[in-house]
């Protein structure tokens, strides 16, 4: 019995132990704040770096070995290996390899994943590495790799999307509304959302809220001022924004939206739209080719219209980017890569396969993206978000990390369910994310 | 020829050794160190002395993921003791077939927790089969909102453990029933003893030692439950995160490009103190108890 006892307080200990491990993190500091030399990088284009993406394979493996071998052929005496990092964890990955001075060569980031690595020093400062660049990409898209608080420009802007109203035609006659009439305000559409999901009887909604995807830019859009003019203290408690919050908390307890829509995400945005349980789909025109690939009845209900903003007109734009990490031995190829990788010939090829728009203003001029002569949905798509895209700007701040999202949509949430106001939610939301972000 | 040997049956536990210190013992006092300072998950901070822990203290989304943490432990530890051993008692006869039920019943365990979480996810939706049945059999009028309620989420979380946790332990209780003594239970029904006197008075003391073994397992198990809640809410555990356990918790400050590794840390000492504290606790009052 003695063993039996003993063995068990082993075992507890040892798992005891185990818990306490789990959330071990890295003692050490970041390996990016090795100074370099300012002023552009020299050296010849040779050698072999590694190239980082997020989640492009196995969709776009094809497209990207292609590159590849081109730039190994132009550029004799190179060799580029490539990694692709699931979307799920990066950001995990990408601290472990800043904190060991491992990051790929060329890393593929969005601002805000990039944002804390450019602030801790990580990447090399395009102005003055390659200040020929800047004039080549779209403004937007160039000035959406700039930090606060940091001189310079860190980022190759890749591939683009503007998001454009995506609606199920059918669903929309079955409401009785005009389908050829898609909504142009946040009020319409709300409104529309209301009549559709009457019709749908429980067998379909008009709208779901994906909050984690939507409600930081719906507010901007609405010319909530998220963080203030200083950068130092989060904003968005504004009487529009109370607002808002106020909308999605009468649309919810309505029923206007899904009752389980409330924590989900826009993947399950994504697929109650291709089940035919939603009939409005704010969201990049990319997901229109997956949709096509699962549900292609409802693809080919779905027409397209721009994106809705608020007064100002202001449309959001999601950016790609490409970054040469400080710590790099070969930065000169590596800038010689993401030039090349993201020039107008290859980002107009890539934008061929799937609804993304190139960040090159020479690739965005071509007729492909104003010629809707086919007919499809598909290139309506493409050209209504290519034209957007000269004025979009990325909406929400770099510093908009996953934690102040999940404090504002966690309010968020407890609002649309009436459990807080919307004034308290919001409130307590901005006190959370002060802490998060500035530890006040 | 002896003296140079010393250093032999280290050579043999050189390999298991240097795992854990390397897995275990590092990242261990790592944390304790980490606990004390600032450190995001980018750069190393400088130390702060108590501040993490007088932070938590004041930290009021902490304590209801202890709080929550400390109501699983107690729903799911009773359930997890004595379930399983019913299921033990009802499938340890040797009859025809009982392996089919012994394997069924073995099968969760198997099964990983995320793919057992997105079943039930699916089950347990607004328009997922319970509430299909629930609703067919008139029982309810509108859906229940297990995912998007915070408790109900919780207890669905807790039920999904003690769904998946049922075979484990029972196969634990089967090795340790085949080790009752038969005398015992003759001697007993010579006396006039029925099936559950047998059970209560002889079947239940004996395995004390595998109950109490059980106990501790699945207390540990309760603290650091995460899987199950964070699967069936998506990732959100619940609207506004109010079904957050503290491994949850842990995870969502200390993670991410922003994470307070710091601050995790230090959640992570209190949890880890917390569940020493109560295992020893735990052999102490049923060593006491035992006559």
């Amino acid at each position: 019995m003695q063993v039996v006892r003993r063995s068990a307080l082993a075992v507890a200990g040892l798992v005891s132990a185990g818990l306490a491990l789990s959330a071990c993190g890295l003692g050490g500091g970041s390996g990016g704040t090795e100074s370099q030399a300012a002023g552009p990088v020299e050296g010849d284009v040779e050698g072999s770096i590694t190239f980082a993406t997020l989640q492009l394979q196995p969709t776009f493996t094809e497209y990207i070995e292609g590159v590849i071998a081109d730039f190994e052929e132009e550029y004799p005496g190179t060799e580029v290996e490539w990694i692709d990092v699931p979307f799920e964890g990066a950001q995990e990955k990408f601290v472990a390899d800043a904190a060991a001075g491992t990051l790929a060569d060329v890393v593929n980031l969005n601002p805000n994943f990039a944002q804390p690595l450019v602030a801790d020093g990580a990447f090399v400062d395009l102005d003055e590495a390659a200040p020929e660049v800047e004039e080549l990409y779209v403004p937007g898209a160039y000035e959406a790799f700039a930090v606060p608080g940091e001189e310079g420009h860190f980022g190759f802007p890749w591939y683009l999307t503007s998001e454009v109203t995506m609606y199920n035609q059918a669903l929309f006659e079955q409401a009785g509304l005009d389908a050829d009439s898609p909504p142009t305000t946040f009020e319409e559409m709300y409104e529309e959302a209301r009549t559709l999901t009457e019709a749908g009887a429980g067998s379909f909604y008009g709208i779901h809220p994906a909050l984690e995807n939507r409600v930081a830019t719906d507010l901007a859009k609405l010319d909530v001022p998220l963080l203030n003019d200083d950068q130092t203290e989060w904003t968005f408690n504004t009487p529009e924004a109370v607002e808002h919050v106020e909308t999605l908390a009468a649309l919810y307890q309505e029923g206007v939206m899904p009752p389980d829509s409330i924590t989900q995400t826009h993947a399950q945005e994504i697929e109650a739209y291709q089940a035919e349980q939603i009939a409005l789909f704010p969201s990049g025109p990319n997901f229109l080719t997956i949709v096509r690939e699962n549900a292609p009845a409802v693809a080919d209900n779905t027409a397209v219209a721009p994106q809705i903003t608020g007064e100002r007109g202001a449309a959001n734009m999601a950016v790609m980017g490409l970054l040469v990490p400080r710590t790099s031995e070969n930065q000169a190829t590596a800038l010689e890569f993401s030039r090349f990788m993201t020039n107008a010939e290859n980002q107009l090829a890539f934008s061929q396969i799937v609804t993304v728009l190139p960040s090159v203003t020479e690739a965005l001029e071509d007729p492909y993206f104003t010629d809707t002569s086919d007919g499809t949905v598909d290139s309506l798509a493409r050209s209504i978000s290519a034209e957007q895209i000269a004025t979009a700007e990325n909406l929400v701040p770099v510093q908009f990390d996953d934690r102040v999202k999940n404090a504002l949509v966690g309010q968020v949430q407890l609002a649309m369910q009436g459990e807080i106001t919307a004034q308290e939610a919001l409130d307590q939301a901005v006190a959370e994310a002060n802490q998060i972000s500035f530890g006040s | 020829m002896t003296a140079r040997r010393w250093f032999t049956p280290w050579l043999f536990v050189a390999p298991g050794l240097a795992v854990a210190v390397v897995f275990y013992v590092v990242p261990f006092v790592n944390t304790i160190v980490l606990s004390f300072t600032n450190a995001r998950a980018l750069g190393g901070g400088s130390f702060t002395g108590l501040d993490n822990y007088v932070r938590l203290a004041a930290d009021e989304t902490f304590w209801r993921a202890a709080g929550n943490t400390a109501l699983y432990a107690v729903v799911v530890v009773p359930l997890l003791v004595i379930l399983p051993l019913l299921l033990a008692v009802l499938v340890q006869p040797q009859l025809p077939g009982i392996g089919v039920f012994r394997s069924i019943f073995y099968t969760p365990v198997i099964a990983s927790m995320v793919v057992v979480g997105l079943i039930w996810s699916w089950l347990l939706r607004s328009d997922g089969l319970v509430n299909y049945v629930l609703r067919s059999l008139r029982l309810i009028a509108e859906p229940l909102p297990f995912l998007t309620d915070s408790w109900l989420l919780l207890f669905s979380a807790m039920f999904v453990t003690v769904w998946k946790g049922l075979g484990y332990y029972m196969v634990i209780y089967l090795a340790a029933l085949a080790n009752v003594p038969r005398e015992l239970h003759e001697a007993a029904a010579v006396d006039g003893a029925g099936a559950v006197r047998r059970f209560v008075s002889v079947t239940i003391p004996t395995l004390r030692p595998t109950m109490l073994l059980i106990g501790i397992l699945s207390t540990i198990a309760a603290a650091k439950v995460f899987a199950e809640v964070y699967v069936l809410s998506g990732g959100s555990a619940g609207p506004g995160g109010r079904a957050a356990t503290i491994v949850y918790q842990i995870r969502e400050v200390g993670l991410g490009l922003g994470g307070e590794v710091g601050y995790a840390s230090a959640m992570s000492l209190v949890l880890f103190v917390a569940t020493i504290g109560f295992t020893l606790a735990y052999v102490r009052l049923n060593r006491e108890s035992q006559p």
